[in-house]
């Protein structure tokens, strides 16, 4: 199936993209020039912003929870559930990156193989 | 005194200190994590003083992609093939953490101008050793063993990868990775048939950045790991516990009858030093312990963070940086036991001591230093890794990270910024880069071990 990816922070440029395909590759094709390493979910180096719409991204071992709850994907290895809007590239890092001594992790917000669920 | 044999390096440390003074350096700069979609790449600088390009760039060899994150770098041989006619120093293995792949670089056809020779691809050495994230290299006679950190899918703990002289695999150097659960950096001592290697953390681990509650979930090293280098397996490991909190440089004495040598432990900033004792057994105690420092926007205070450490070439000065205070210090080990604090110098940091040396704001901390052969000239970058610079020093993504010299004391101790030398990568033609690790031609002092 197709979905469309819309990049915010480059025009609201589209593009039709296999939703079996993780989104870094199928932009790349698209010719969406994007960061990335390790290519297999590890390094964070491919993350990008989801602002509207959903991916599967379990693979992914580099965001913890924090990260996660601000939008963040990872492209290398997330596929479109649905239409998307994305915005890419580190302009879209202003989230991702915080000083661990000043603003610490709760326990929850962990990367998921650690985190305890949230007390309610 | 015969000054060079028929291969590369000195006949052993103290020809190796009477060597020329080096004119060229050469350092990685990466725009990985910068925004800068622009490949990483080898920087040489010139540190001539004579010369009219002093304390500049004069060229950069690029490395094919993007995003690689050029880290540490090795030789292709070192002074333990001295005795070797038909070696020489003439590569650069500088690998790619994030990408995996290795770069060889050509800096001997043209040391003012090095080309890329050669790359072996991280796809390829996944798929021959299921290894990922290369990180320190060595060689060993005709033999490079480059510690990898982490399988092809990023987890803990790696192995080692052992090329051959031409850079082909030969596949997995270690015959046991016994108990070990992540590595780092290693350095080995063969008249003592001994390697000893530290632990950072798994690359899912570190590279996405740092998160302090996984130290204490153990996702970080504590331990270092002594080596039966002949049987290439661990035989002992020295659980560190609290001082030891992700030990990371390995250094020996260059002494190579010494059993001497010492790490860094990165977030306990602690030194730990270790020796053989008199019944022939290893000893591990901590002999410097830099205390953490008030800050005051901090709600607690801040820990150094002991990024490198480096011993002269006669043993005889150790040297460490703190990387989030912003200070390089001087020891006198000449009793290993008993360090003598000689020296020290601020530049960058988050204490604020230091923001502007030279007449460039300094990004970052002291970071990866490279000392003369002589020991007089201490060279400094500032730049750790791209996601935890990111996470420290946010505008380095906009200031980029600089090198500078420190002239060292080598009869009384001391140190003190070189007024004339600075190099800022802020002002690079592509936009602002990072240096990291740095070398320079015919060896240096975190290169070389004699057999
Ligand atoms: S490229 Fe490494 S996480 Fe995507």
């Amino acid at each position: 199936m197709m979905r469309t990816v819309t990049i915010a922070n480059r025009d609201n440029a589209t593009f039709q993209v296999d939703h079996r395909k993780p989104l870094l590759d199928s932009l790349r094709a698209n010719g969406v020039d994007l960061p990335y390493g390790c290519k297999y979910g590890g390094c964070i180096t491919c993350a990008a912003k989801l602002t509207a719409g959903e991916v599967h991204q379990g693979a992914q071992v580099a965001l913890n929870n924090r990260q996660i709850s601000h939008g963040y994907v990872i492209l290398c290895v997330a596929r479109p559930m649905s239409d998307i809007t994305l915005e890419i590239g580190v302009e879209s890092h202003d989230k991702l990156y915080r000083n661990p001594f000043l603003d610490p992790l709760e326990p929850h917000e962990l990367k998921p193989d650690i985190a305890t669920p949230k007390d309610i | 005194m015969t000054k060079h044999c028929c291969g590369p390096g000195y006949a052993s440390p103290a020809e190796a200190m009477k060597a020329p003074r080096e004119k060229l350096l050469y350092t990685i700069a990466i725009y990985t994590g910068t925004g800068i979609q622009k490949p990483d790449y080898l920087a040489t600088i010139d540190n001539d003083p004579d010369s009219p390009t002093y304390s500049q760039v004069i060229s950069r060899c690029e490395v094919p992609g993007i995003g690689d994150e050029l880290h540490h770098m090795g030789w292709n041989a070192c002074s333990s093939c001295f005795d070797d006619a038909s070696m020489s120093r003439k590569y650069l293995l500088v690998p790619g953490v994030r990408s995996s792949n290795i770069h060889i670089i050509d800096c001997a056809t043209d040391p003012r101008n090095p080309t890329l020779f050669k790359v072996i691809e991280g796809a390829e050495i996944k798929a021959k050793t299921n290894l990922s994230a290369p990180h320190t290299i060595h060689c060993l006679g005709s033999e490079i063993i480059i510690s990898m950190l982490g399988d092809a899918k990023g987890n803990a703990p790696g192995g080692y990868l052992h090329l051959d002289k031409d850079f082909n695999i030969v596949g997995r150097w270690e015959n046991s990775m016994g108990g070990i659960k992540f590595g780092y950096d290693f350095w080995y001592q063969p008249r003592h048939n001994v390697m000893v290697s530290s632990e950072w953390a798994a690359p899912n681990t570190f590279m996405p950045g740092f998160d302090l509650e996984e130290v204490g979930h153990l996702k970080y090293g504590r331990e270092i790991h002594f080596w039966d280098f002949a049987k290439k397996e661990p035989m002992k490991t020295m659980y560190l516990g609290e001082d030891g909190l992700i030990p990371l440089e390995v250094r020996f004495h260059h002494n190579p009858d010494s059993s001497h040598g010492f790490v860094g432990a990165a977030l306990s900033a602690n030194i730990i030093h270790w020796w053989k004792d008199a019944a022939g057994e290893w000893q591990w105690e901590k002999i410097i312990d830099v205390e953490n420092e008030p800050h005051p926007e901090w709600p607690i205070p801040v820990p150094g963070v002991i990024s490198v450490i480096l011993l002269s070439m006669d043993d005889k000065y150790l040297y460490f940086c703190n990387w989030l205070h912003g200070d390089i210090r001087q020891y006198d080990i000449s009793d290993p036991h008993k360090p003598v604090f000689t020296g020290q110098v601020w530049l960058g940091g988050l204490l604020g001591k230091a923001p502007e040396v030279n007449g460039v704001k300094v990004t970052g901390g002291p970071q990866m230093i490279q000392l003369s052969l002589d020991g007089k000239r201490l060279y400094v970058t500032t730049s750790l890794f791209s996601t935890w610079d990111n996470q420290f020093y946010p505008e380095i993504r906009t200031n980029g990270g600089c090198m500078l010299q420190i002239d060292c004391d080598t009869e009384n101790g001391g140190m003190k910024i070189n007024p004339d030398f600075v190099v800022d990568f802020g002002k690079e033609p592509n936009g602002p880069s990072r240096c990291h690790e740095t070398r320079y031609p015919g060896g240096d002092c975190t290169s070389d071990i004699w057999i």
